[in-house]
This record gives structure tokens, C-alpha cells and sequence, in this order.
């Protein structure tokens, strides 16, 4: 039984005893009020017959007396007066005897019966009321009146000698019945105050025991009290019950007022106590769930499963005015009443801020030793020339980028102007990382892209919208020297440390790729290891063919590069078709992407070909619409040329999603711009279904435009002049 | 590491001075990456810090840019000594926005004021430096966040 239950028992109890306790005692007291009441009447009944005993021979007496002075001529008004007085008692103590409800004894009747006898004798004597004598010579005789008077008393002193015997013992028994009706009563009066003690006794004692036990459970209660009290005072946990309406009850832990720096909790709801707190999405949610738990066939530990609030994160005030991001685990838990059902949820909430961040410290360590050996496994497979190159590189478009931030803005076309130039650095770099298959780079600098890509979709631009990017540029370049700082150890650690003729170590080959011959020296490995990752993380099958890039200038080395990297991603993620689609086109299920460099009447030609599903001219115009470069009217009034040159658009992709690889629209963009940079050409010519080629014309080197850096960040936004473009 | 909000509370405490002081909101510029000694203007209030964040934080600001921010707080005393204390007390409430929010993690110094002169700054292995600028009317000032 529970506590409540137990609880209840004993006040029925209590209650009871009290109330039979209490019918006893004024049962008890009726008996003996009326007991009382009756040995009173009897006492006054038995005053009464003693003295009545007592007339039969005082009347026997007094009628001698009267006789004798009748007799002697003596006077005898005093003796008359007297009788009349003991005859007038008599007839009023018998009366009242006889009167009383248990006065019907056969003695008082047959008493009673004997005095009538008596009346009509003594009527006579008692009505006399003349002189008895008359004066004559001879001295005093009777008068006739005191003869008939005489006569009278004898008769009468006749009558009362001859029943005094019998009337006195009638008397006495009656006396004697009295006396025994009267302590009767009161032995039944002692019998019942008797009673009455041992029930007051018994109430007593019953009250104290009930006193007692009702200390003791009072103790008890009260040292339960006191021990939920220490046990909510000290609890680290915010402990509350909610009822049926969502509100919190008037218990709570102490700990509930530090993590919430409140205290008016009684009545408040949930939502109440979250609100301002957490987003709104979140709190619906967690309202939601608090619903549900107050159903009955709710399984609590599904429901455990599914608690959207084992980590919150709320913001809190710290106390100084300010505000401060904390982490909350609730927890709730059924509290089932008697009858089945959910009386209340108990929550508890604890304050595991330092556990989360703790967590987080460790997730960001574990990862950056993830990266750092990613990194070192990445470097291994890259020439460390390469790699110096690429850091040099790096380092400079990402010092380019802060060039660009560090030009003054105040207006949101200021602010603006800035993303294109940033993106078409970023996505460069991002490029080299990863060819190189320098992963940590490559990801640092695609969030920083999509950094850059939130800010494009703010209506309005401010420099505080550049803060999260400044920070980031400031990770990437300390990153950028601790993979430089890596890299010269291993250089260190290197046999022959210096060398450009080999690799660190030759890459695993992803069953994808292809290579049907290697030609340049310097750039195939680079691309080779780029096109085998591009076709394992895209799941397509395609040989690259490279020639004459080992007759790159060294003024176009890096140019070639950017450009056929980027051709080479879209090629890998638009282009080439999966297997399966190039089987019921009836084409070889491996694609063939074809990169050549040789010296033209111009200067040098690069060309880059796949034979994948082409360019359609139509759906780069759709695309366009969707990402509003261009309008619905303007599309259908576009010619084809036109309609391919939109793949050198900023901003430009027919992908939706961003992928590492391709989406953000700014690939093709770089490339012309770098070509236009350099005063060289580019042309686009595909066939739907069959092929796409890409042809780059670069004048002699000596003749190349100086300044390729500054043209990547700020060309005109529409298509380069030199720039061709059809479909075959 | 130096994070977004750290910076976003000494961008803040800055803003707001010129909010209060001269009843026009003051705008960030587009914040960089601090390469070098940095270029600082006439007055500069340095605030030092230790605790959770080692480091400095300046405020440097022209004297064309103090004087009207006077003239917008209706002084007419635009001495040296002004200029010096008008730094200095932009400096004081950087540092106080600066010790509501970080409270015991970060010791913060009293500020100090350099006229003319170039600041000792040397940025520390694991530092991380910023430059924002301060737009305010047609003035440029620059809040420099040097911090581990």
C-alpha cells in the first residue's frame, strides 16, 4: 500500500474509534442521567414511606390521647389540631406514593386500601368542631356534640389499635421495597459510571495512541519531506512534474532555477518555459512530443527513442547582460496514476553544456587528425614540386581574396561585387586541391564557396555577412602552412628528397579510369590521378587520353591546368554517361576523353574531347531560365550560338545541387576569362548524344597578356570577345 | 581559436559607441585578414587580453573622424588630450561589451591610448588577426582583433 492509502486507513480509523468512543460515552451518561434521576425520586419516595411508617401508631396515639382527655374533660383542641395534622400528612405522603409510576407495589394498595378504612371513621372526629363539654354543678360533663365525639374517638381509637400492627408492617415493606429499588439503582448507577470511567479510560488511551501514531507519522512525513527537500535542493538535475495541461506543478529541483535563472515555475507551461529560448521550429516539435507522451499507448522507450530534446541548444542570458549559448538534455518519464492512466510527465533536465563542447573538441580533434593523415596519405602520391607549386599558388589566390576583402565597400553593390571575384578564386583553387587529391584543402575551400554562395541569396549585404568568410580565409591559410610544414618533412624523409622525376608513391587505380598514354611529364599524372577519382566518385567509366602537354610553355603550365581540370570535371559529371546509358546508345561502355596541346599558326591549340551525351542547346536554356540569368522570352528568341555560349556564363550550371564537382555555375567561367585573359580564344562545338569539344587557342607565349590573376576576379560579366561556339 | 561570436561582441562593443555617443549607427566595412604591421591611423586605444584569448584588440581611428564625432556629442575642446580620452573611452566600451559577454574566461586590461605613435604589434604563434573596418559618415576607422 502505498503512503496516500495508508494514510487514508488511519484517519478511517481514527475517525471510527473516535465516533463509537464518543456514542458509548453518551449512552453512558443518558443511563446514568436517568439512573440519577430515578434514585432521586426513589430516595424522596423512601423519605416519604419512613415517615409514613411512622403514622399508623402516632395516629393509634393521638387517638388515645384524645380519648383519654375526652374522658378526664380535659381540653382538647391541641390533641385535635394534631390529629388533623397527622391525618392530612398521612392522606398527602400516601397520595404522592401511590402516584409514582413504579408505587403500584401490593403493599402501598393493600396500605392504601386499610387507610380508606380509616377515612369515614375519623371524617366524624375531624369535622367535630364544637365545645365536647358543658359546665354543670357537679363539674364538667360531655355535651351531646362531645358524647357523638367521644364516641367517635373511641370508635376510631378502636379501629387504629386494632390495624396498627397490620398497616405499620404494610408501611414497613413498602419502605423496605423502596429501599431496595433505590440501591438497586444505585448499584447500576455505580456499574455505569464504572462503565463510563473504563470508556473514558479507553478513549483517552485510544487518543493518545492515535496522538502518538500521528506524531510519529507526522515525523516520518515530515522527514520525507525534508529528504525530497535536500534531495531537490541538491540534485544537479532540473526535476518537475508536468500535468495534463502542459504545466509545470509546484515541486521542482533547485537546480531547474540556476538552469533557467528563473523561478516562477509554478503554472507555467512547456512552451512557456522554452520560448525565446529556442527556435520556433524546435519548440513545435518538442510541444508535439509532450502531446504524445500523455498517450496511453505510447511505448515510453520508442519514446525515448525519438525525444527531439536530448540535446537543446538554447540561448540563455549569462547573468551580465549578455547572452550565451547553452546545451540542455530533458528527459521525460510517465508518471502512471492508480487507475492506469498518465497523471503526470515527470522531466528532468540537465545542463550538459561542457559535456557537448567537450565532445565537439574531441569531434574537431579526431577530425583534424582524420584530415592530417588524409593529408599526409594524399601528399604521399603527389610530387613534391607539385605539391610546392600548388601551396605557392594557393597561398597566392587565397592572399588575391583578401585583396578583394580588403578593397573598401559601404553599399551592397560594393559588398556584391566582390562574390564573383571571390567564387572564380575559390573554385580555381579548389580545382588544383583536387586534382592533387589534397582532400582537407579541397573541402575547406568548397565551404568556403558555399560561404560565399549564402551571401549571393541575402537581399542585402553587409560587411558583418563577411565575418564567418574572414574566419574561414584565416583557417584555410593556417591550414595551408601546416600541409607546408608537413610537406617539408617529408621531403626530409624522402630518399633522394628534391627529386621531380617521381612521385612519392604511385596512386591505386580505381577501376573506372583508364590510360592509354601518358605524354606530358608534368601535368598527365596530376590529371590521370583527377580523372580516376572524378570517374570513382561520380561511378563512370572513361579513359582519358592526354598528348603534347609536356610541350607546355612554362608560361601556360598553370593556364593548361585550370582549364583542362575544370573540362575535365564537367565532363565527368555532365558529360560522360553512366555504362548502362552508353550500352543502349550503342556506344562502348568506357567513354573516351581526349586532351591534346600542340603549337598552331596562331601559337598553341588545346583541344579537349569526350564522347559523351553532348551539349543541348535547349536544355542549357532551360537551365538558364530556372537560375534567372536569362528570361523565358529571352530564351525562345535565342539562337543555338547564342544558347551555347551560356556555358560561359557566371553563374551558370545545369546542375541544381552543388557537388564538389560542379554546380556553383563558375567552372567554364574561370576558363574563358583566363583564356580571354591571356588574349587567346574559346570554342565550344558538340553534337548531341555524340560529343562535346572544347578548342582553346593561346597566342605564342611571349605574346601573352600579363595579369592573368587580375582577370579572373574582374572581367566584363557578358561573353569574352574571341569566344565561338556551335553545335555540329 | 578566435570564433565568429568573440569577434562578432568586440565588433559590437565598437558600433555601438557611436550609437549611443553620437546617435548615428556606425557600419562595418568588409573585414580582412591583418598581413603585416598594420597601417593605423592618428589615435589608437589598445585594450590587451589574457585568459581564454591571449592577444590585443586596437582601435585606431583619424583625427578628422574624432573631431566631428565631437561635434556630433556637442564638444567644443578638440585638444590632444580630448582626442586621447575620446579613444580611450571607445576602447573602455569595447572592453566592457567584451567583459559582459566572455565574464571570467578573459582578462581584460585597462585600455591604454598611443598618439602618432605605431603599436609593439607582433602576432604570436596560433594568433589569429582581423581587420574591420569602422564606417562612420564619411570616416574610416579600423577595429584590429589580434587574438589566439
Amino acid at each position: 500500500m502505498n503512503v496516500a492509502g495508508a494514510d487514508r486507513n488511519r484517519r478511517l480509523i481514527t475517525a471510527g474509534a473516535g465516533t463509537a468512543l464518543a456514542l458509548v460515552m453518551g449512552l453512558a451518561l443518558l443511563a446514568g442521567f436517568r439512573l440519577a434521576t430515578q434514585i432521586r425520586s426513589s430516595i424522596t419516595a423512601l423519605q416519604t414511606a419512613s415517615e409514613l411508617q411512622t403514622y399508623p401508631s402516632v395516629l393509634t396515639q393521638q387517638l388515645t390521647a384524645l380519648r383519654q382527655r375526652l374522658e378526664t374533660r380535659e381540653y382538647t383542641g391541641q390533641a385535635h389540631e394534631e390529629l388533623a395534622g397527622t391525618v392530612a400528612r398521612f392522606n398527602s405522603d400516601i397520595r404522592r406514593l401511590t402516584k409514582r409510576s413504579d408505587g403500584q407495589s401490593p403493599q402501598l394498595q393493600d396500605a392504601a386500601r386499610m387507610w380508606q378504612a380509616y377515612r369515614p371513621v375519623l371524617a366524624p372526629i375531624l369535622a367535630f368542631s364544637g365545645e365536647p363539654y358543658i359546665d354543670t354543678d357537679s363539674g364538667s360533663s360531655l355535651s351531646d356534640g362531645g358524647k357523638m365525639y367521644y364516641g367517635d374517638v373511641r370508635q376510631a381509637q378502636l379501629l387504629a389499635k386494632q390495624n396498627v400492627g397490620r398497616l405499620h408492617r404494610l408501611l414497613t415493606a413498602v419502605t423496605d421495597s423502596l429501599e431496595e429499588q433505590t440501591s438497586g439503582a444505585a448499584a447500576r448507577l455505580r456499574e455505569l459510571l464504572s462503565g463510563g470511567v473504563l470508556a473514558a479510560l479507553v478513549l483517552a488511551a485510544a487518543a493518545l495512541y492515535l496522538q502518538l501514531t500521528r506524531a510519529r507519522h507526522e515525523r516520518v512525513a515530515r522527514e520525507a519531506q525534508e529528504q525530497t527537500r535536500d534531495i531537490l535542493k541538491t540534485v544537479r538535475e532540473g526535476f518537475f512534474l508536468l500535468d495534463a495541461d502542459y504545466r509545470i506543478g509546484t515541486v521542482w529541483s533547485e537546480a531547474l532555477t540556476h538552469i533557467f535563472g528563473r523561478s516562477d515555475f509554478a503554472g507555467l507551461s512547456f512552451e512557456k518555459l522554452l520560448e525565446d529560448r529556442v527556435p520556433p521550429g524546435t519548440l513545435a516539435t518538442a510541444v508535439k512530443y509532450i502531446k504524445l507522451l500523455w498517450g496511453d499507448r505510447a511505448h515510453e522507450n520508442l519514446m525515448k527513442s525519438i525525444n527531439p530534446l536530448g540535446q537543446l541548444e538554447i540561448s540563455m542570458d549569462n547573468g551580465r547582460g549578455g547572452k550565451e549559448t547553452r546545451y540542455l538534455q530533458f528527459d521525460f518519464h510517465r508518471v502512471v496514476g492508480p487507475k492506469g492512466g498518465v497523471k503526470h510527465v515527470l522531466c528532468s533536465v540537465g545542463d550538459i553544456t561542457s559535456n557537448v563542447l567537450l565532445a565537439k573538441e574531441l569531434q574537431e580533434a579526431q577530425e583534424n587528425a582524420n584530415a592530417q593523415v588524409d593529408m599526409m596519405v594524399g601528399m604521399l602520391h603527389v610530387d613534391p614540386l607539385q605539391l610546392g607549386s600548388f601551396l605557392d599558388t594557393t597561398e597566392t589566390g587565397l592572399r588575391l581574396i583578401n585583396a578583394i576583402l580588403k578593397e573598401p565597400a559601404r553599399t551592397d553593390a560594393e559588398f556584391r561585387k566582390k562574390l564573383g571575384g571571390l567564387f572564380r578564386e575559390l573554385h580555381s583553387i579548389k580545382g588544383e586541391a583536387s586534382a592533387l587529391n589534397l582532400m582537407s584543402i579541397a573541402h575547406r575551400v568548397h565551404h568556403l564557396e558555399d560561404t560565399v554562395g549564402e551571401l549571393k541569396k541575402k537581399a542585402e549585404l553587409s560587411g558583418n555577412d563577411f565575418l564567418p568568410m574572414v574566419l574561414k580565409l584565416d583557417e584555410l591559410l593556417a591550414h595551408l602552412r601546416g600541409v607546408r610544414e608537413m610537406a617539408t618533412r617529408l621531403t626530409a624523409l624522402k630518399p633522394g628528397a628534391g627529386s621531380t622525376a617521381e612521385p612519392a608513391a604511385a596512386p591505386s587505380r580505381p577501376t573506372g579510369a583508364h590510360t592509354v598514354r601518358r605524354s606530358g611529364e608534368d601535368l598527365s599524372p596530376i590529371l590521370q590521378a583527377l580523372a580516376e577519382k572524378l570517374a570513382k566518385d561520380h561511378r563512370k567509366s572513361f579513359r582519358l587520353s592526354l598528348s603534347g602537354l609536356a610541350d607546355v610553355p612554362a608560361a601556360y603550365l598553370a593556364t593548361v591546368k585550370d582549364c583542362v581540370i575544370q573540362m575535365l570535371r564537367n565532363s565527368a559529371v555532365h558529360g560522360i554517361e553512366p555504362s548502362e546509358a552508353r550500352r543502349v546508345q550503342a556506344k562502348a561502355d568506357v567513354g573516351a576523353v581526349r586532351v591534346d596541346f600542340r603549337r598552331s599558326s596562331e601559337g598553341y591549340e588545346l583541344m579537349f574531347e569526350d564522347d559523351g551525351a553532348g551539349i543541348s542547346p535547349q536544355l542549357l536554356k532551360d537551365a538558364a531560365v530556372r537560375k534567372n540569368i536569362i528570361t523565358a522570352a529571352e530564351a525562345a528568341s535565342m539562337d543555338t550560338r547564342t544558347a551555347m555560349a551560356l556555358v560561359f556564363r557566371p553563374g551558370f550550371s545545369t546542375q541544381d545541387e552543388v557537388t564538389m564537382d560542379a554546380g556553383r555555375g563558375v567552372g567554364m567561367d574561370v576558363v574563358a576569362r583566363t583564356v580571354y585573359g591571356l588574349g587567346g580564344k574559346i570554342g565550344v562545338s558538340t553534337n548531341p548524344g555524340r560529343f562535346t569539344r572544347f578548342k582553346i587557342v593561346l597566342p605564342p607565349a611571349g605574346e601573352a597578356r600579363s595579369g592573368e590573376r587580375a582577370d579572373r576576379m574582374s572581367g566584363p560579366q557578358g561573353l569574352p570577345p574571341g569566344m565561338a561556339s556551335g553545335v555540329a | 581559436m578566435l570564433r565568429e561570436e568573440e569577434l562578432k561582441t568586440f565588433v559590437e562593443g565598437t558600433t555601438n559607441y557611436f550609437e549611443v555617443a553620437a546617435q548615428q549607427p556606425a557600419t562595418i566595412g568588409s573585414p580582412y585578414l591583418m598581413e603585416g604591421a598594420p597601417a593605423v591611423h592618428d589615435y589608437t586605444g589598445v585594450i590587451s587580453i589574457s585568459g581564454k584569448r591571449e592577444g590585443v584588440v586596437y582601435f585606431t581611428a583619424p583625427r578628422a573622424m574624432l573631431t566631428v564625432l565631437l561635434m556630433k556629442m556637442q564638444e567644443n575642446d578638440f585638444s590632444h588630450e580630448t582626442m586621447r580620452d575620446l579613444v580611450g573611452e571607445v576602447a573602455n566600451t569595447i572592453s566592457g561589451n567584451a567583459r559582459r559577454d566572455f565574464g571570467r574566461d578573459f582578462v581584460i586590461s585597462v585600455p591604454s591610448v598611443l598618439a602618432g605613435e605605431k603599436p609593439a604589434v607582433s602576432q604570436k604563434p596560433g594568433q589569429r588577426s582581423f581587420i574591420i573596418p569602422i564606417n562612420w559618415r564619411s570616416h574610416s576607422a579600423k577595429l584590429i582583433v589580434s587574438l589566439t
